[in-house]
């Protein structure tokens, strides 16, 4: 008895040191078959990788394409951290935007795509969306696949019974400034006692932090997010909202989200160009009632993917073939066509297929002219190696405002005091 | 002892001293050998990631980057780390506030269980285990949808009645209680079924006898039914003491909207979540493992209290 004990204890404390013991460096080697024209590709579930690799196997009937799609965008970016540490890569695997950062300031794990010919296809991609895989060392790991330009999704409905313009160019002129949306907001709720906006952080804070021409870093790579004013008015703002009742408190994608949107008790969401999808499945019923407007400030972007060949490819000629097919401008307007996913390249932007697509779920609103040219004001920006936890704790901050005890006047010494604690600087 | 395994010699034809020398080496090994695939895999997937651990415990140790030594930094950085204190309360507290409830509710409910006129006591010892055997995960997306703070069943009741709806998810006590509610509907069904196992062992003449002398069912729980569980009950408590001081699948989903710290301020992160974060979300493998270790530490503690309780605790014979 007394043994079984112990060794239960013995177990369950090796199972939970186990979980912190997962790296190692062994030398697997690739199932892929080295033949030159397969390659092993690991993707995200739910933007219809297998389409995009049916599309590239139709002109490419040579090619073999091992498809995995690992999991959501998280999940596929730690089966890459782990996959790299132990030595079994993939030829070539999708990163999202907010996991890109740790991966660039390790650029030894990838093969360095200029010497595949990234050097002269760079040109192609917004200088803000390029400039984000590329290496302090100035290798580039990374060829961006989409953005996620912003725009503002509001239900014309609501709008109308609370006595609001509902055509979406009025709609526009309401908030040329984030000031003026809360304002808006005010006059919305004030009328129907409803909330105005999803929350604060997502659909505040996220998009005015990143209008600015400077975030969390200097272009020197020094922390300036204590002293950046583009944080701070991003900050305020996001409190400002707070402060004016008009956030319906939920955070984006929870389970109190999605009902609140399905019930109409919120009216407006920044929605960056994928969120349209979620939208559309999340609230099928609302068809027709809701309609697209510009973001307050004029630019803005969420989101957004690169495709990478890791270091230990078998067949990085093959992977890099199939970057060069399918991002380049002519690719990412066929897939904008196909999947509505936003292209990196601006040479694009004024092309009939992209500046005559319409939705129909959003009230036929242009989406490819309204998404594209909230795209063209951004500014590049340095993205540090903790610009993603120092986003999470001025986000954390302002929810704990918004949804919980939080006093706003201590809100920001707070958050600062966090973000020192989690990078210990 | 040792010798016992192996036959003597005195039955057997004189054989060649090489070959005789052979069998008699296989012949102590074999035992050995027996024995040996269980100890293996326990090497390779219990100590030596263990020891591993305590190995990448001492670096700065970035898994797709550099491995830098730096001997007991970590370890300091935590005992000064205000997130690593926060884990540690929430997680005793998420503990106490559901193996306390858990563990009294099983011990009512396996005595009634027990009652030797229950109709139907088969089916109702078996529904015990059905929360036990649904999925954490699903159990954890039910009840955080029941527990929601605008669109909750538990709310929309609480409205009806005219009271305020309570946000569960983010405040500390509030995410407390809802983890533990999950824990305590998870496994108290088990810890039913082993009361209920050992007071079967409990002769029925007793509780007849009892019954005879006049003593009614609260009497033959506290004077029968309570003392022959005591060994049992240490044992639940270490295993409940264990699993609460791992509980995680419920903490990382009670808040979808800042999942990997429980919530905006951190209000229900246990320790396994705040090992998560470190080595899976900020990819800081070094001070994950120092959290991994602290936590062995706090197991053995543990484990080691109740050592010292259960062999002073023996159970009262009748």
């Amino acid at each position: 008895m007394n043994f079984r004990k112990v060794s239960a204890v013995v177990f369950t404390a090796t199972a939970v040191l186990s979980m912190a013991a997962c790296s190692g460096s062994s030398s697997g080697t690739s199932s892929s078959e080295s033949n030159g024209s397969s390659f092993e590709f690991w993707s995200f579930t739910g933007i219809d990788a297998k389409g995009s690799a049916a599309e590239y196997k139709a002109k490419r009937p040579d090619v073999q394409i091992k498809l995995t799609e690992v999991g959501n965008a998280q999940e596929t970016a730690q089966a890459l951290t782990t996959a790299l540490a132990g030595g079994k890569v993939p030829d070539l695997v999708l990163i999202q935007g907010d996991d890109l950062p740790k991966f660039v300031q390790q650029p030894q794990n990838f093969v360095d795509l200029r010497t595949m010919g990234a050097d002269k296809i760079k040109g192609d991609y917004l200088d803000w969306v390029i400039s984000q895989p590329t290496a302090k060392d100035g290798s580039i790991i990374g060829i961006p696949t989409d953005v996620g330009g912003m725009a503002i999704a509001y239900r014309a409905d609501l709008f109308k019974k609370a006595g609001l313009p509902t055509d979406r160019e009025e709609v526009s002129k309401l908030w040329p400034t984030w000031d003026a949306f809360i304002e808006t907001g005010k006059k919305y709720t004030a009328a129907t006692g409803k909330a105005f906006v999803d929350n604060a952080g997502g659909s505040v804070y996220s998009q005015v932090v990143n209008q600015g021409q400077e975030k969390y870093y200097d272009p020197a790579g020094n922390l300036v997010y204590e002293r950046s004013p583009q944080v701070k008015a991003a900050f305020d703002l996001a409190l400002k909202a707070v402060a004016a009742g008009i956030t319906a408190k939920q955070s984006t994608f929870t389970e109190g989200w999605s009902a609140a949107m399905k019930k109409g008790d919120f009216a407006v969401i920044a929605a960056p160009v994928w969120m349209l999808g979620s939208i559309r499945d999340n609230a099928p019923d609302t068809k027709g009632n809701w309609d697209i407007a510009t973001i307050p400030g004029g630019s803005g972007n969420w989101g957004g993917s690169f495709l990478a060949i890791p270091k230990g490819a078998k067949n990085p000629k093959a992977a890099w073939d199939y970057i060069a097919a399918t991002q380049s401008p002519q690719g990412q307007l066929d897939h904008f066509s196909k999947a509505r996913s936003l292209p990196a390249t601006p040479s694009v932007y004024k092309d009939p297929k992209l500046t005559s697509a319409k939705d129909e779920f959003f009230s036929g609103a242009p989406i490819g002219t309204i998404y594209t040219d909230s795209l063209l004001g951004l500014k590049p920006f340095l993205i540090g190696p903790d610009s993603t936890t120092i986003g999470i704790e001025f986000t954390n901050a302002i929810t704990n405002v918004e949804q919980g005890k939080g006093d706003p006047a201590k809100a920001w010494d707070a958050a600062v005091t966090n973000i020192k604690n989690a990078i210990g600087s | 002892m040792t010798t016992s395994i192996t036959p003597t010699k005195a039955g057997l034809p004189p054989a060649p001293p090489v070959e005789a020398a052979r069998r008699g080496f296989i012949e102590i090994i074999a035992p050995y050998a027996y024995i040996a695939p269980f100890f293996l895999l326990f090497a390779v997937f219990g100590l030596i990631p263990l020891l591993f651990t305590f190995y990448v415990a001492l670096f700065d140790w970035n898994p797709i980057g550099e491995h830098v030594f730096v001997g007991l930094d970590n370890f300091d950085r935590l005992l000064g780390d205000v997130r690593f204190w926060n884990a540690a309360r929430n997680t005793v507290s998420i503990w106490l506030l559901s193996t306390v409830p858990q563990l009294l509710v099983a011990l009512v409910l396996a005595h009634l269980l027990n009652h030797a006129r229950l109709r139907l006591a088969v089916f109702f010892r078996m529904t015990m285990l059905v929360p036990y055997i649904t999925s954490v995960a699903a159990t954890a997306i039910v009840f955080v949808q029941m527990f929601d703070r605008d669109y909750g069943l538990l709310n929309w009741l609480l409205g009806l009645v005219g009271f305020e709806h309570i946000d569960f998810t983010q405040s500390v006590t509030g995410s407390h209680v809802l983890i533990a509610v999950m824990v305590t509907w998870r496994w108290f069904g088990y810890t039913t079924l082993l009361y209920l196992a050992s007071l079967q062992a409990v002769s029925r003449e007793i509780y007849e006898a009892a019954a005879v002398d006049g003593a009614g069912n609260v009497r033959q729980f506290l004077h029968i039914s309570l003392p022959a569980l005591r060994p049992v009950i240490v044992f639940t408590i270490v295993t409940s003491t264990i699993g609460g001081l791992q509980i995680f699948t419920e903490a990382l989903l009670v808040n979808r909207g800042a999942a990997n710290t429980c919530g905006p301020i951190r209000q229900c992160q246990t320790l396994t979540l705040f090992l998560f974060e470190q080595g899976f979300i900020q990819f800081k493998f070094g001070y994950a493992a120092a959290i991994g270790v602290a936590l062995f530490v706090m197991v053995v503690g543990f484990a080691g209290l109740n050592y010292f309780l259960s062999t002073r605790i023996r159970p009262v014979k009748g």
